[in-house]
Formats: structure tokens, C-alpha cells, sequence
């Protein structure tokens, strides 16, 4: 490594310390105090603050009539998990296809995927109503072909809609690492493995794939993550079985229910999960990007 | 009484002459209306307004309120009327009232608009001070049963004003289902298989006691249920959900529903089918036998204000008919004030039912206090995750 002016002791210090000095303030006070608002009792104006376990014993233990939170977050785990698979499916054609086959209009098509990301979720949720809507324009193409002859509920409010929403937001998260992991590998690799007598299918799965795989993990994190804390997806998109994600439920504490030590102690068992599963990905992405070192040492 | 004539004169100093003829005319109906009304202007009891007037002139009152009810349609003639400002600022949930009060207190807001969720609450934990119906110079006119609602009544002592009102009604799409439904249970029918929609809110628990008949002898049966009524309550629920399309959060979410035919029977709130069928639908509404639940806002006067006078003064405003009445143009909610209806078009006075409330009170049965509201919010979330 080459050694640049940022790295002299003088400079590094006022450069890192208003992001430090940001990130002191805005994430890790804020995460603190939530942390201990997780052991407080809920009062009917304000906490009361005297020590209790009983918001984490709550979120782990069944009551009599059924449901609770943690049965909300296994669905919520499914349900992220089923998205990120959608949208790595979708993203690394997408991406394989930017990188290699397009030769033209690469930017544009480029700029065309992330453009989404420059509009409102929200605006993006309703234009979703709209499509898949039982008066809407997916309905009315199956009938008007003569796939089914009534609308069809199916397409909105329900598990699907949720999904097809989530999947549509999310992608772009999952393209552009995987873009940027496969516009990285050298075409000599390429160009060796064909004149080692590989054809393209096995170029592809054994040098494209292990090389853009640290791209398709760091994808799929974001993916996951994103989609486990979404609550607006669930709420303007589900319906009567699919309206509740565990980010609904946390967002429910602070609001209507008014507890919010409850809510803090489900949003620190996320937390933990969330920084476990980071902390897993971003093993395991070391581990391949390890391969692709070693890859291109020489 | 001697603010009235006071009142008056004002106004009529303002040129609003229509006014002062309505005033009166409305007045006219009670027998203590006219003698008010004949001693304005140049009357002696004109005399210590003016010194009110002095007194608060310039100050600002501080309402936290639902949107809608600071609109400047009604407060402008309040600020013109003393030479005063308000300055409204909104809440979009009972939760964050409490969250506001408890951050800002009497030194931040004057009056508050409570729904009768959390009215009594506010009044039990003394968070607001009592008002004097006296300085109101239309309290005797307002509903008598709105204004003797106990839960807001504490050492008898009264704490909020009646302000607007409305029933959660069974809205219908008129096209679609051509008698109109007599009965909740209509929601139930396999007819309508995701074609119904429901507010995502406790109020369904209200609801269902009220379809399983527990406030035939106690209204306050809906807001106390036991753990046996309220999993009643819930199997209810879960069994109705194959027919619900989308559990709404607003009411602009519900017109879209039924704008766009995604459902044709609803739990909801009549600006609905006002909006609906502005683009032509046929939408209606209807209170079946079993009832239906409503709800009350009030204003009170935050306890330790700043402006206790002025709060006094805007009450004594508010409550009056033609004020009442600009209030429910701009809500298109009831107003507590059967006179407001010598201001409102024969379509608002149908609309907000201002002539005949005490009929609509024997069918309603107004939101009270839940004591156990977090568990009532747990069945209810246990019914969406089932």
C-alpha cells in the first residue's frame, strides 16, 4: 500500500473527528438510550424508571392466546429472506448482462436502474397499488387476453404485493454491488480460463461466480437488512395476513400502544440479530474475497 | 350573557351585519337569548369587554388540536375580534397529544383538543384546569347531553367543552349492495370475500362487544371488557379476516378503496362518501340495529396557561353558532351546537346531522377511556399476526 497524506498522524485526526463526533451524537447515544429504555416499566405519560426484564421476558414468551412479537419476527425473517432471493435472482442477470454483454448505452442502462432510487418510496408503494390494483393495469391485461375472466384479489394486499414492492425497492442495493464485483474482474482471467479449454458455462460458474460473490453477499445484506426493518411496505401494500412485520410492531409501541420500553427491548433484539448476521456476511465475504486476491495476485 | 351583547357589538362594529342579524335570530328561539341580543352597543355591558379587550390584546393563544380545528376560516374572526393571534400546532394521534403535553405543558399550550380516548385520562391526571360555563356565553345552548358527558366532570367541576362529535358509521357502496344492511353482521357474509374493510384501530374491539350485545345495559361494558370478551371479541375478528381486503390507517386510504372498487363495505367516517361520491359513486351510510360506536373531541384548557383569559375568551367564541358552523364546513364533522344550523347549507346540516342529534345519541355509544388500552392493543395486533 502506498502511503498517502491522510495517513500522516496529523491529518487523520481532524478528518475523522467530525464523523466521529456525528456518529457519537446521532447513532450511538440515541442506540444507548434506547438500550435503556429497555429495562424501564412504561408509564401512562412517561417511563417509569426502575429496573425490569420483563419487556425482554415479554418479546420471548408465548401468552395464552397465541401470537406474539417473536412470532412476528420469524415471519418477518421468511418473509426478508424470500425478498433477498428475488432480488439477487433478478440482480445478477441484470448485472452479468451491463457487464459483459452491453457494449452501448451502458451508463444509461445503468443510470435507468438506480434512477428509482431518486423517487419516494411512497410514490413507488402507490404506483404498485395502481398496477396491481383489482381494477388495475395487471387485471385488466389478464383479462383483456383472456387469462381470467374476473379480477383477480390476489395481486394486492397480500403476501405478494409485499414482496413484489419490497423486491422493487430493493434491487437496486443488490445491482450495484454486484455491478461494481463483476466490472472488477480482470477479462484476462476470462480470456485464461477460455484458452485453458473452459467453455462459457464453466468460465462462468468457476471463475465469474466466485470472483463476483463478495458483490452478491454484500447485495443480499443490504437486502435483508433493509427489507427486515421496512414497515411501510407491510402496511400500505399488505393486507389482513401480511399488514404486521416486526418493524409495524416496534412502530406500534412508540405510537398507538404508547409503551416504549417494550418497543425499545424488540428493537434492540433486532439490533443484536441484525449486527449478527453483519457480522456473519462480513465474515463470509472476507473468506471469498480472500479467493480473489490469491486470484489476482498473478 | 353580558359577554354575548359584548360579543355582538364587536361584530357589528366588524360590519359583519349578517352576523348580528343571525345572532339574533337565533337567540330568538330562547328566552334568554333576546334579552341578551337587545342589550348590545351602546349598552353599559359593553364596558368591561373593552377592558378584556385591552387586557389581551396582542397576546397569542396556543391550541395543539387535530388538524382541521385551528382552521384559519374560524380562528381569523377570533383574531380580528381582540386583536390577537393563534397559533396552531397539530397532532396526528391521541399519543402524541400526551407526548406534546408532557414535553411542552401550559407554558408551551393554552388549549387542547382530547377525543374521548384519552379525555378522561388527561382529566384524572390533572394535566388541565377546569373551565367555567358561565364565561360561555352558548353553553345552555350547546347539546344537552354532549355537555353532561361525566368523564371529562371531575369534583364536580367541568373540564372540557364539547367540540365535534361524529359515529363510526357502515359505509356501503350503494351499487353493489341495493338494501341497505340492517345489521354488522352483514361483514360476515361470504358474498363479500375481501371486499370489506376495516379501520386498523382498537375501535374494532368496541365493536365486536357491541355486535356481541355486552353495552346493552352499560355503554362502558365496550371499554372494560374481560379477558374472556375481548378473546371473544378477537375469534370474531379472526374470523371475519378471509372478507377484509386491507385493514385502512386513514381516511384517505379508505376513499381510495372504495374509489377504486377494492371494496364495497367499510367501517368509516362520513367525509368518506362525501369525497366518494364527488367522483360519482353511489356510496352510503347507515347505523344498524346493533348500534354503533362514535366519538367525542372536547377542548380543554391546559393546565398552569400561559393565556388562561384568552383561552376563556376563545371558548366563549368557539361555542357559538356561527363559529360552530364554519367549523364544520371546514371538518364536515357534527358540531355540539344545534344552533349552527341557521349557518350551515341544507347539505352540511344533513351531512353533520346537527337536527337531530339527541336521535343519533340513543344509537351511539361514544368512545370512554380504556384502562387497559395496552391490552386491548395487544388483541388487536394479535388479530392482524394470527
Amino acid at each position: 500500500m502506498k502511503k498517502t497524506a491522510v495517513h500522516k498522524k496529523g491529518m487523520l485526526l481532524p478528518l475523522l473527528l467530525p464523523p466521529a463526533i456525528w456518529l457519537f451524537l446521532f447513532l450511538f447515544l440515541p442506540y444507548l438510550n434506547l438500550f435503556s429504555y429497555s429495562f424501564w416499566k412504561p408509564g401512562p405519560f412517561d417511563v417509569v424508571k426502575e429496573f425490569t426484564l420483563h419487556n425482554y421476558a415479554k418479546f420471548f414468551t408465548a401468552t395464552s392466546s397465541g401470537s406474539v412479537p417473536y412470532h412476528v419476527l420469524i415471519d418477518t425473517v421468511e418473509l426478508a429472506l424470500v425478498v433477498t432471493v428475488f432480488t439477487v435472482i433478478l440482480s445478477f442477470p441484470l448485472a452479468y448482462y451491463l457487464n459483459f454483454k452491453v457494449t452501448r448505452f451502458k451508463q444509461t442502462i445503468y443510470m435507468l436502474v438506480i434512477i428509482p432510487l431518486w423517487v419516494s418510496y411512497i410514490v413507488r408503494a402507490y404506483s404498485w397499488k395502481i398496477i396491481l390494483g383489482t381494477n388495475g393495469i395487471l387485471n385488466s391485461a389478464f383479462i383483456w387476453l383472456g387469462v381470467t375472466d374476473h379480477p383477480l384479489d390476489i395481486f394486492l394486499y397480500s403476501k405478494v404485493s409485499v414482496i413484489i414492492g419490497m423486491v422493487h425497492i430493493y434491487t437496486p442495493f443488490v445491482l450495484m454491488p454486484i455491478y461494481t464485483a463483476l466490472e472488477q474482474i480482470p477479462r484476462n482471467l476470462l480470456e485464461a480460463s477460455k484458452d485453458l479449454g473452459a467453455g462459457r458455462f464453466q468460465s462462468f460458474l468457476h471463475v465469474v461466480v466466485p470472483l463476483a460473490l463478495p458483490g452478491v453477499i454484500a447485495g443480499a445484506t443490504f437486502a435483508f437488512v433493509l427489507s427486515m426493518g421496512d414497515f411501510l411496505a407491510p402496511s400500505l401494500l399488505g393486507g389482513p395476513d401480511s399488514s404486521t412485520m416486526i418493524a409495524n410492531i416496534v412502530q406500534q409501541q412508540f405510537g398507538t400502544s404508547n409503551n416504549w420500553p417494550y418497543g425499545s427491548a424488540i428493537g434492540i433484539v433486532i439490533l443484536v440479530l441484525v449486527l449478527a448476521i453483519l457480522e456473519l456476511t462480513g465474515r463470509a465475504e472476507k473468506r471469498f474475497s480472500a479467493l480473489d486476491t490469491v486470484a489476482m495476485r498473478k | 350573557m353580558r359577554k354575548r351583547s359584548a360579543w355582538s357589538s364587536i361584530i357589528s362594529l366588524a360590519a359583519a351585519s349578517a352576523l348580528l342579524l343571525a345572532a339574533c335570530g337565533g337567540g330568538g328561539s330562547q328566552s334568554a337569548g333576546p334579552a341578551a341580543g337587545n342589550g348590545n352597543a351602546a349598552s353599559p355591558a359593553s364596558a368591561p369587554s373593552a377592558d378584556v379587550k385591552e387586557k389581551v390584546k396582542g397576546q397569542t393563544l396556543n391550541l395543539l388540536t387535530w388538524e382541521g380545528y385551528a382552521d384559519p376560516l374560524f380562528t381569523k374572526g377570533f383574531e380580528e375580534l381582540y386583536g390577537v393571534k393563534v397559533n396552531p400546532t397539530y397532532f396526528g394521534s391521541s399519543d402524541e397529544l400526551l407526548a406534546k403535553l408532557k414535553a411542552g405543558g401550559g407554558s408551551t399550550y393554552d388549549i387542547i383538543s382530547p377525543s374521548s380516548d384519552v379525555a378522561q385520562l388527561l382529566v384524572q391526571s390533572d394535566m388541565v384546569e377546569p373551565i367555567d360555563p358561565a364565561k360561555i356565553s352558548s353553553f345552555q345552548d350547546l347539546n344537552e347531553k354532549l355537555r353532561n358527558l361525566t368523564d371529562v366532570q371531575k369534583d364536580g367541576k367541568l373540564y372540557g367543552l364539547p367540540f365535534t362529535w361524529g359515529p363510526d358509521y357502515l359505509i356501503y357502496d350503494g351499487d353493489v349492495i341495493k338494501e341497505e344492511p340492517t345489521s354488522w353482521n352483514i361483514f360476515w357474509d361470504p358474498r363479500y370475500k375481501g371486499k370489506v374493510s376495516l379501520w386498523d384501530d382498537i375501535n374494532n374491539l368496541y365493536m365486536m362487544g357491541q355486535i356481541m350485545g355486552l353495552d346493552k345495559s352499560d355503554p362502558a361494558a365496550l371499554y372494560n371488557m374481560t379477558e374472556e370478551q375481548l378473546q371473544q371479541a378477537k375469534q370474531k375478528l379472526v374470523e371475519l379476516k378471509p372478507n377484509v381486503r386491507k385493514y385502512w390507517a386513514t381516511a384517505g386510504e379508505l376513499n381510495d378503496l372504495f374509489a377504486n372498487k377494492e371494496v364495497v363495505l367499510a367501517v368509516g367516517w362520513p367525509l368518506t362518501v362525501k369525497e366518494v361520491n364527488a367522483k360519482g359513486r353511489n356510496l352510503k351510510w347507515t347505523i344498524p340495529q346493533e348500534g354503533a360506536t362514535g366519538w367525542i373531541d372536547r377542548l380543554m384548557i391546559v393546565k398552569g396557561t400561559q393565556h388562561r383569559e384568552l383561552a376563556d375568551l376563545y371558548l366563549d367564541y368557539i361555542a357559538s353558532p356561527k363559529a360552530m358552523a364554519l367549523v364544520a364546513e371546514v371538518t364536515t364533522y357534527s358540531v355540539a351546537n344545534p344552533k349552527a344550523a341557521a349557518h350551515m347549507t341544507k347539505e352540511l346540516q344533513e351531512m353533520t346531522y346537527v337536527n337531530d342529534m339527541d336521535k343519533m345519541f340513543t344509537r351511539l355509544n361514544f368512545w370512554q377511556y380504556v384502562k387497559d388500552r395496552a391490552r386491548y392493543n395487544e388483541v388487536w395486533t394479535e388479530v392482524k399476526t394470527n
